[in-house]
């Protein structure tokens, strides 16, 4: 019975005494976070931490995410869930944290520096190779490629990894080239207006690739009308959804960010509890238009279900 | 080979009983320690087959009332649909929007015809194109024979381009009729949201963390509650080793966890529902019970240990206190031995010791007696060698004295050797007073002194207060005898005979008889001195040895006989005697 009480004192009564873990995401809205923050949300219900959701406005503000980290510091929490926006910015925030022994999850991007205690993301540079491969297949191979390219952030590892797998892809074929590749800072009339003066002043441009769902919404609106275009987008909205169908994007690059959210919330009870999360990286999928209802593809293109 | 495994000889029975009574109980306990966890486990793990399979039938039971209300608004709408001509169909979409509103977990019911145009709707939504919703699942499954209902898991309803929603599709072939009351089929679709179902199978609740949910005839998922982890890949659910059972109980482990997992089915609507629960849930009880258990197994095995002691230290205390008896019997210590109390056998072996015990002082004290008797035999015996020859010696003398007419010689001689005689016998007693002893001797050295006329003077010297200390008899006359016999006799002049008596410290008496004989030669004195019994020679010595021996037999070798002798000088014999505490003389009456 001593022993059995004893043993007791060692682990942290997680119902009466719960963890507290700050998810902070790169931005406060978007799909793809809202989705991730569902998926830390159904470990909440499942382990009974206590999460507390914290984020800029926009992806791009680096100082308003490294704020929230302070916050995270100095209200004590038990882990983070984080998603850094700049690869180097937040090192040395995300290193006080962990001085203070704050248990760090990455999730979705990464630091160039630190993995922090635990990483979970997806493979962005084989999403990028087969992005830059399945819109090859949408050319006859004697066609010219010439692409344009609109991530969101420069200094997130999602997007140089995506982009190194586009540049990789494109190197082995002959006849294709990235003419361009720039940022949108997610913000959606950036990017429609880049597209929309890129296309207009280089009318080879025939591919384009929207690595993020804001860009992808701006690339779309800026398309000039009865021009084929072919255009891979990243991410699950609705409109990208609608537009698939449509067969106004030809693809969507999809990632399983609910598991995302759900492993990087258990991942960091893990590390709390001392044992050692699984690594795996995430699943993702690129969705045609045949293909966007199948058992498999609509779990993930539609990952909440209500 | 086998093995013999041999106790220790040498253990103490307490130890041996100990064990053996540890051992059995010890034994027993765990015997049926196991039973009874045996019993228990198997106990709960029925409890816990039988409870769930219960919770499951129970949501079985739930899920039909479910699906036949669901089954009764298609038969509903399948009636409505038969009087397009009569209500029209604005009415007839009207009466089921408002049974839709009345419900939660309807999300749209659309009767299309065969090529995927809807006649009646409650949804507001534009349709997609025909083409896309006959190519549908539940559209195709269900074209072919009228009546049949389907049922298509969780899946993104595609009914319009504006929204995706996740629903549970009811789908079967109708025959409605057209506006001019023309009978055609057609095909109606009720879609569920997961609402109704999920409230289903949160009512089932197996342990804590054990669910149920349902699967279809094709062994496909129709509603999980945990639909949306499996969704996205973090659940698996076993339906290999389910959809291997199809029906009934079992256990297996997936994904490092035991689980028990009943199957039944569903009527009306070819699902099956699949409870899931967890063994080590389900058998928390059983935990607790180990606890409890283990603390009262400990608990009996400290009890048994302490029996086993009490019982073996009651059992061999009468033998240890028996071996204790008999020890101190081996050191000599016959006091009469108490019996020992105890059981049955020891009482009865104490017993017979203590008889044996009582036996061996009697043969003891028996010896002794018979010592002492033999002792006073020999004193009685060297007592009794003095008197013939000098009995007969001085009787001869008074029939000399009587022949020369020596009257008074005669008289003096009788009376003398009458108090002798008188001493000598003293009532049987062995112990006299120094003064009677004394008085003895001057009796007897009278007599000599009137048979060997003018040979020796003679002197007795004794304190008054030692007169009445007690000294064994006739041990001053032998020697007496002797210094005349063998020193004065041989004396060309007067011969002296001096007796006294005084202390020694510490606590001894010495009688002393000095006279000035002929004396010993150093041989002489030495064999006398050694006191050795088989020496006869010239019968010289052999009443001092007497008497030396009497004295010791009597007092112990610490007293005895002293004797030193010059040639022509004389001999020197001290009798030591213990000093006693003063006795009254024998009374005799005189005359």
């Amino acid at each position: 019975m001593t022993l059995t009480l004893f043993l007791g004192c060692t682990k942290r009564n997680e119902v009466e005494n719960p963890y507290r873990i700050a998810v902070i995401t790169m931005m406060q809205g978007g799909e793809f976070w809202g989705t991730l923050k569902n998926g830390a949300r159904n470990a909440r219900s499942e382990t009974g931490t206590v999460l507390e959701f914290l984020a800029p406005i926009n992806e791009s503000d680096y100082e308003g995410q490294i704020t929230c980290v302070q916050q995270a510091i100095d209200q004590k929490f038990d882990a983070m869930v984080l998603s850094p926006s700049h690869t180097t910015y937040l090192s040395p925030i995300v290193e006080k944290a962990q001085s203070k022994g704050i248990k760090i999850v990455l999730a979705d991007t990464n630091l160039e520096t630190s993995r922090g205690d635990f990483s979970i993301t997806a493979d962005y540079h084989q999403i990028g190779v087969e992005m830059a491969e399945h819109a090859f297949s949408l050319f006859n191979e004697e066609d010219p490629i010439k692409a344009l390219v609109i991530g969101s952030l420069p200094n997130s590892t999602s997007m140089t990894k995506m982009v190194e797998g586009l540049v990789l892809a494109f190197g082995n074929r002959s006849n294709a080239q990235i003419g361009y590749a720039t940022y949108s800072f997610t913000d959606e009339s950036i990017a429609k207006k880049i597209t929309k003066t890129t296309l207009e002043q280089d009318p080879k441009v025939n591919v384009v690739f929207a690595l993020e769902e804001n860009t992808a919404h701006g690339v779309v609106n800026a398309l000039p009308q009865g021009k084929d275009f072919k255009i891979i987008a990243f991410g699950t909205t609705q409109y990208e959804v609608q537009l698939l169908e449509q067969e106004v994007i030809d693809a969507l690059v999809v990632v399983n960010t609910f598991n995302m959210g759900y492993r990087s919330v258990k991942a960091a009870i893990d590390l709390l509890n001392g044992r050692k999360p699984i690594e795996k990286m995430i699943d993702h999928a690129l969705v045609t238009k045949d293909t966007m209802f199948s058992e498999q593809n609509q779990r993930l293109l539609f990952q909440t279900l209500e | 080979m086998k093995k013999v495994v041999r106790l220790p000889q040498n253990w103490s029975i307490k130890t041996i009983v100990t064990i053996a009574i540890a051992v059995v109980s010890i034994s027993f306990t765990l015997i049926i320690a196991a039973i009874l966890y045996s019993e228990f486990s198997s106990t709960i793990k029925e409890n816990a087959t039988v409870s769930t399979r219960e919770i499951v039938r129970q949501v079985n039971a739930n899920l039909n009332y479910y699906i036949n209300d669901i089954v009764t608004i298609s038969g509903y709408a399948r009636d409505l649909s038969k009087q397009t001509n009569e209500l029209g169909k604005e009415q007839i979409e009207d009466k089921l929007t408002a049974i839709l509103e009345s419900r939660q977990d309807i999300v749209s019911l659309v009767l299309f015809d065969l090529e995927g145009r809807p006649l009646i709707t409650t949804s507001d939504a534009p349709f997609r194109s025909p083409e896309e919703i006959v190519n549908q699942q539940w559209f195709s499954r269900a074209i072919g024979g009228e009546g049949n209902f389907y049922f298509t898991g969780p899946h993104v309803q595609q009914l319009s381009t504006s929204a995706y929603p996740w629903v549970i599709t009811y789908s079967q072939q109708i025959s409605y009729a057209t506006d001019n009351g023309e009978l055609k089929q057609g095909l109606l679709l009720i879609d569920m949201n997961f609402s109704a179902v999920s409230e289903l199978c949160k009512t089932a609740k197996l342990g804590s963390t054990g669910y149920v949910y349902f699967i279809d005839n094709n062994g496909k998922i129709v509603y999980h509650p945990l639909q949306q982890l499996i969704n996205s890949n973090i659940l698996n659910e076993d339906l290999e080793a389910v959809n291997e059972h199809i029906f009934g109980t079992f256990i297996n482990t997936f994904e490092g966890r035991e689980r028990l997992v009943i199957i039944d089915t569903v009527n009306n609507a070819r699902w099956r529902i699949v409870g899931v629960a967890f063994m080590d849930e389900l058998m928390s009880g059983l935990n607790q019970f180990t606890t409890v258990m283990m603390v009262i197994l400990l608990l009996c095995i400290a009890i048994t240990i302490i029996i086993a002691r009490t019982v073996s230290s009651w059992i061999s205390r009468p033998i240890k206190e028996l071996e204790h008896l008999m020890l101190s019997v081996e050191k000599r210590s016959f006091a009469a031995p108490p019996t020992v109390s105890g059981n049955q056998e020891v009482a009865a072996l104490s017993q017979s010791f203590a008889i044996m015990v009582l036996r061996i002082r009697q043969l003891m004290d028996d010896i002794v007696k018979s010592q002492e008797l033999k002792r006073k035999f020999e004193l009685d015996a060297l007592q009794a060698k003095i008197n013939p020859h000098f009995l007969y010696n001085t009787l001869d003398s008074v029939v000399w004295m009587a022949e020369q007419n020596d009257t008074e010689g005669v008289i003096r001689m009788i009376t003398a050797l009458a108090r002798l005689f008188r001493i000598s016998i003293s009532k049987g007693h062995d112990i006299i007073t120094l003064s009677e002893e004394l008085e003895h001797v001057r009796n007897y050295l009278i007599i000599q002194q009137t048979r060997y006329q003018d040979k020796f003077e003679y002197s007795i010297t004794i304190e008054e207060d030692m007169k009445d200390l007690p000294t064994i008899k006739l041990i001053a006359q032998p020697i007496v005898e002797n210094a005349i016999y063998h020193g004065i006799k041989y004396l060309q002049e007067m011969g002296h005979i001096d007796i006294s008596v005084y202390r020694r410290k510490p606590g001894a008496v010495v009688v002393e008889i000095r006279d000035n004989g002929v004396g010993m030669n150093e041989e002489t004195l030495s064999n006398i001195l050694s006191f050795s019994a088989n020496h006869p020679s010239n019968g010289n010595g052999i009443g001092v040895r007497n008497v030396h021996q009497r004295v010791q037999l009597y007092y112990g070798s610490d007293f005895g006989l002293e004797i030193s002798s010059e040639l022509d000088e004389g001999t020197l014999v001290r009798i030591v005697i213990p000093e006693g505490t003063p006795i009254h003389p024998i009374k005799v009456v005189k005359k």
